[in-house]
Parts: C-alpha cells; sequence; structure tokens
C-alpha cells in the first residue's frame, strides 16, 4: 500500500508538472488559433480543481491497472502499459478530431506529447511499485 | 497469444464500441450537445472527417483488446470488465480536464463520463468472454496483500 501511495504521487507530480508545461507554455499559442473552443483563463482558474480531480483519477487508474496486471515486471512494464493505454487514447482523441474543429497539428502534437508522457509515468510507476512476496495457490 | 480469439474479440469490441458510441453520444446526447453548437463541427464537415472516427475507433478497440490479452491472459467476462472500468476511469478523468478547459456542460460531462463507464465495461466483458490464450500460456498465481 506504501508503495501504492509513493507511485501515485510521484506520477502525479509528473503528471501535473507535464501537462503545465505543454499547455500552458509549449502549445499555447496553437491553443489560441481556436479561442471559441476554449474558456477563457479566468474562468479555467475558476474550475482548476477538474483538472486537478481528472489528473488524479487517470493516475489513480493508471497505478491500479499497473498494480493488478503488470507489477513484477518493472519499468518496462510499466512502459508497456503505459503505450498501451495511450495508443487507445489516440483513438479516442482522433474520435474528438472527427466531431470538433480541433487544428491538426494540436491533434498530432498530442498524441506524441501523450506517448512520451505515458513512457515516463510508466517507468516511474514500474520503477516504485513492487509487488509483494508470491504466494502459489495449490 | 491466440490470435483467432484474438481477432474475434477485437471485431466484436469494435462493433460493440461503434454502435454504443452512435447511440449515445450521436442520438441519446445530441440535445446536449447541441447547447453548445459552437464547438462541434458542421454535419458536413464531419462527413469529411468521418474516416477519423472509425479509425479512432479502430485504434481504440485493438489496443483495449491488446491490453486484455496482456492484462488477464486467462480470459474471462468478469476481469475483462474489471480492466475496461479501470481504462473508462482514465477517460472520466480526462473529460474532467476537458470539462475545465472547454465550455462544455455539466450535462455533457456527466453523460460523458456515465458512457465511458458504460462503454469500456462492457466492452471488456465482451473481449473476455470471448478471447482465451493458449493453456500453455495461462498462469495462476495470487499476490499476498501488502
Amino acid at each position: 500500500m506504501k508503495r501504492f501511495i509513493f507511485a501515485f504521487v510521484a506520477a502525479y507530480i509528473f503528471i501535473f508538472l507535464w501537462g503545465w508545461l505543454l499547455n500552458g507554455v509549449v502549445l499555447k499559442d496553437i491553443y489560441a488559433q481556436t479561442p471559441n473552443l476554449w474558456r477563457p483563463q479566468s474562468e479555467m482558474m475558476s474550475l482548476f480543481h477538474w483538472i486537478i480531480i481528472g489528473q488524479g483519477l487517470v493516475v489513480f487508474s493508471f497505478v491500479m491497472i499497473y498494480a493488478s496486471g503488470f507489477a513484477g515486471g518493472g519499468v518496462i512494464a510499466g512502459i508497456q502499459l503505459g503505450v498501451l493505454l495511450e495508443i487507445a487514447a489516440i483513438g479516442m482523441r482522433m474520435g474528438f478530431y472527427a466531431v470538433q474543429p480541433f487544428p491538426g497539428k494540436l491533434i498530432l502534437y498530442g498524441s506524441v506529447s501523450g506517448i512520451i508522457e505515458m513512457i515516463i509515468v510508466g517507468a516511474i510507476v514500474g520503477a516504485i511499485y513492487k509487488p509483494g512476496p508470491v504466494k502459489a495457490v495449490s | 497469444m491466440n490470435w483467432t480469439k484474438f481477432f474475434v474479440a477485437f471485431i466484436a469490441a469494435f462493433g460493440f464500441i461503434f454502435l454504443f458510441g452512435f447511440l449515445w453520444y450521436g442520438k441519446l446526447m445530441h440535445g446536449a450537445h447541441q447547447e453548445v453548437p459552437t464547438l462541434w463541427r458542421t454535419e458536413a464537415d464531419f462527413g469529411n472527417h468521418f474516416s477519423s472516427l472509425v479509425f479512432g475507433h479502430i485504434v481504440m478497440a485493438l489496443f483495449l483488446t491488446l491490453l486484455c490479452a496482456r492484462f488477464v491472459p486467462a480470459g474471462g467476462a468478469g476481469a475483462c470488465a474489471v480492466l475496461g472500468l479501470l481504462v473508462a476511469l482514465i477517460y472520466a478523468g480526462a473529460d474532467m480536464i476537458t470539462f475545465a478547459v472547454q465550455p462544455l456542460t455539466t450535462k455533457i460531462l456527466c453523460g460523458w463520463i456515465v458512457g465511458d463507464l458504460i462503454q469500456f465495461t462492457i466492452a471488456g466483458a465482451i473481449i473476455g468472454a470471448l478471447y482465451k490464450a493458449a493453456p500453455a500460456n495461462s498462469m495462476f498465481v495470487k499476490e499476498r496483500p501488502r
């Protein structure tokens, strides 16, 4: 349980900083091309707790999946899980692209950065979370 | 990996995800989506991007099937439904982040979250019911709680 919490906190801190750096700094100009799709800055800040809760839910679910079926494989298994989940998320992103007028490069940059992000998250979780001693069931 | 069963599970998952998405997001939530019309493409523009929607669903179904095959090699509807639920929680988290940055209504957020939970839990159950790894690959170990 202690390692679960450590893995969660470490991955959460990374995702929070990565999200801020990517969306708040690097992709800022691309977001500005479609202002009608986004809330004004002040409104976003008033709903900031949704970002905190949402990121927490993403990281919690990731660590749960890792702990339930991938633990024991270490960093490599964590990276595998991150890549599988992110490619599925790219599918979801393409679905959104079909219905919302996002610029194509926002989807491309978001997907590439998403892969990098989830590889690092997987590596963090895989490095920190270790399963307990295995007991054979007869 | 049992590729025949994998392929059958993938096709069934894709069929379900696509059909559910059409009914839930396209029909049932159509009115809620129309409350914020500026967020969506026009009908004609959507038609031009329809291939992205189909390809996106193929990718989602394929990687959910891969995840189930890796996560629960022995298959089983219950275990894969739990995995589908956990995957849905990741998407629910992403929906909450989207709600904070895009002018969606609370009704849309709730609809998307409920839709994700139903869609991926059932898709996981379908995959788990259809996919079974070759017996030689199966193993059963129990992790001691810490």
